[in-house]
């Protein structure tokens, strides 16, 4: 394998080596390195209400069942019959009170307890040739929750989630916990794409100054009330922790009023100032930014925003509603990755919103939204010209908002109510952020891990 | 909205019934507004209350009794919607479909039935498979997939389909449950 050294001191710069986006070897060391230890989003514990409801997603190449138990806690157990490695559940949601493995019978309660064993006396000699008891399929070396949303990592030695969110945790928070019952989760739907899993993570941490040119076609057709794209550079760019994401500037008025103007109805208002905190608040009433695009390192991305939903007959209308959608960037190899996009909205928002919030969500984003179609566009192609050796040769300049001596072309904002670091204007700081705690992931070790021993293993 | 119709193979339409042709040609007429990206035919053919439906397929156990993800699909369009999404293709802006794909709407097992109490409305089940090839390094992709329309005559007779028959409903039940292409910038 390649030293990587030279390639991540580039990244560090702001040069990007292009086939970084379309690199097997690249690739290879990702997946022990990144997601081999990063804290990496499953499902959300409203996916899930029931004991014994369950769905089946992946780290990479790992399937886990993710599931209530009788008890109501939650588990996340690798999807693999501990005796010849079959799949104990194929399929990908559902409500189960055991596991059956299809080859040899094995069977495994909803919280992984190995409970069935076919002729456990003839075959093993009983406990004493296998040991039954305390058998489980094997947990997810670490889970852990923040806001209902179910986080595992493959190293048992992960920190605690919420230290490794560090302060992107505030800005969760505005999309996901607007009430304290926070969000139901949606979906999710699947497809995949010919594109390398880091350029959406980019895209969504910090890429306002695509907004304009990629989707112009959007506010063309008249679905946003202002010609918003334009106004993109007047919205606040923060890194924070283990994240960072873009805003708008909203116009000038009271928190309520500001609210308001993003299709928020005043009890949803009335609980988001009741559950936030004060610089919550602060961030949206005083300083006038709206979250928009998010993304938390290394794959999990979020986004918010407001289009007209309704026919407004003679185009007079401005009543807009407001989405958010949470997505994951799954990587299936160097240069395809498979999106999960959900549709996620406050638990306890009046019905009526949740079915115009929905159709906002299915107009803008997914598999059918028309600001992902554009930005999909660019990454599948993206990614397949990084596949060749001019690309060994390109370095992409990500060093927008920084002047050649690495001082920032406008100073960060003196006056921001959140956390973290926030500039306002156009710059790839979050990219770089992001692409930073890359090759920070990619340069450490990977982390030590053990093999587990079951039954009577000598 | 009509009851639905038990589609059983005793209540097909005859393939000769003038019913039938008429709808198997909707289809196959509408397959090459769909080809050639004739969108703003293809909306003149939408009843104004058209609801156009494409549920996220899921695998699920057998017996399980659902085979859809709970309140989520790809597709889930009004009037307003889809010409939201056809008026964006007109715009010089919308880069996913410029260069425009190659699209091949292949359509089969067409089967139509009466729709009780009118003779103005039919239910038509039809299959569909989508090539659709995308500039010259990438491998095309192919969406398959089930359809059950309300078709419905429009009393104005301005539609400019044969019979002026035109598309109240649409649920299109695709047949896979993580699709491979790169978004769905195409109708079904």
């Amino acid at each position: 394998m390649r030293d990587q050294g030279a390639v991540l001191e580039d990244v560090r710069q702001g040069m990007i080596p292009a086939h970084i986006y379309n690199d097997d070897e690249i690739f290879a060391l990702e997946k022990e390195r990144v997601f081999g230890r990063s804290w990496m989003f499953l499902a959300h514990e409203s996916e899930i209400p029931h004991a014994g409801d369950y769905v089946v997603r992946r780290v990479v190449d790992d399937s886990f069942i993710v599931s209530r138990d009788e008890s109501g806690a939650v588990r996340a157990m690798f999807n693999m019959c501990l005796h010849r490695g079959m799949q104990v559940c194929r399929a990908e949601m559902g409500n189960a009170s055991h596991f059956r493995c299809p080859y040899h019978g094995w069977s495994y309660k909803n919280d992984g307890r190995l409970v069935g064993l076919p002729f456990h006396a003839e075959a093993y000699g009983g406990e004493e040739g296998f040991r039954r008891k305390g058998q489980t399929l094997l947990p997810a070396p670490s889970l852990d929750t923040y806001n209902g949303l179910i986080f595992v990592s493959l190293d048992p030695a992960a920190p605690p989630l919420r230290e490794y969110l560090g302060d992107f945790a505030f800005y969760l928070d505005f999309y996901t916990r607007q009430s304290p019952e926070g969000i139901e989760l949606v979906g999710p739907q699947r497809w995949r794409v010919k594109a390398n899993w880091k350029i959406g993570a980019e895209n969504f941490a910090g890429d306002s100054y695509h907004t304009p040119h990629t989707h112009s076609s959007v506010v063309e057709i008249g679905l946003f009330r202002e010609p918003k794209a334009s106004k993109r550079k007047e919205g606040a760019l923060y890194w924070a922790g283990r994240g960072g994401g873009t805003t708008y500037k909203l116009p000038p008025g009271t928190l309520d009023e500001r609210l308001r103007y993003v299709g928020y109805p005043d009890e949803m208002i009335a609980r988001m100032r009741a559950t936030w905190s004060d610089a919550h608040l602060a961030m949206v009433g005083d300083d006038g930014f709206m979250v928009s695009a998010a993304s938390a390192f290394p794959n999990l991305s979020l986004v918010h925003n407001w289009p007209k939903v309704e026919d407004a007959g003679d185009g007079a209308s401005d009543e807009v509603v407001p989405f958010i959608s949470l997505r994951q960037w799954q990587p299936v190899s160097a240069d395809e990755t498979e999106v999960l996009s959900w549709f996620a909205v406050d638990r306890n928002a009046p019905q009526r919103f949740k079915e115009l919030s929905y159709k906002a969500y299915l107009m803008c984003f997914g598999s059918t939204g028309m600001f992902e179609q554009d930005d999909v566009e660019n990454w599948v192609s993206i990614t397949s010209t990084a596949a060749g050796s001019m690309a060994r040769r390109l370095r992409l300049n990500s060093r927008m908002g920084l002047l050649a001596d690495d001082k920032p072309v406008s100073p960060p904002l003196a006056h921001f109510s959140g956390p973290g670091v926030a500039y306002v204007g156009f710059g790839e700081y979050n990219q770089r952020a992001m692409l930073r705690a890359w090759a920070d992931a990619l340069e450490a070790p990977p982390p030590e891990v053990g093999t587990v021993d079951l039954g009577g293993t000598p | 909205m009509t009851a639905p119709a038990p589609r059983t193979i005793a209540r097909c339409l005859s393939f000769g019934d003038p019913r039938h042709l008429e709808a198997h040609q909707f289809l196959v007429d509408e397959a090459a507004l769909l080809d050639t990206q004739d969108y703003d035919t293809w909306m003149s053919l939408m009843t104004a209350d058209v609801r156009y439906l494409m549920p996220v397929r899921v695998s699920t156990a057998r017996g399980a009794g659902f085979d859809t993800a709970p309140g989520m699909a790809h597709f889930d369009e009004d009037h307003y919607s889809l010409s939201r999404r056809v008026a964006r293709f007109a715009t010089e802006h919308a880069w996913t479909e410029d260069p425009p794909s190659r699209l091949r709407h292949h359509v089969g097992n067409v089967r139509t039935f009466p729709v009780d109490g009118t003779d103005d409305e039919v239910i038509v089940e039809s299959a569909v498979l989508l090539f659709r090839s995308r500039g010259d390094v990438r491998e095309p992709s192919l969406i398959s997939a089930g359809r059950e329309d309300l078709l419905r005559r429009d009393p104005t007779g301005a539609a400019p389909s044969a019979g002026h028959w035109m598309l109240a409903r649409r649920t299109v039940s695709v047949d896979e449950s993580v699709l491979r292409t790169q978004n769905l910038a195409i109708f079904l």
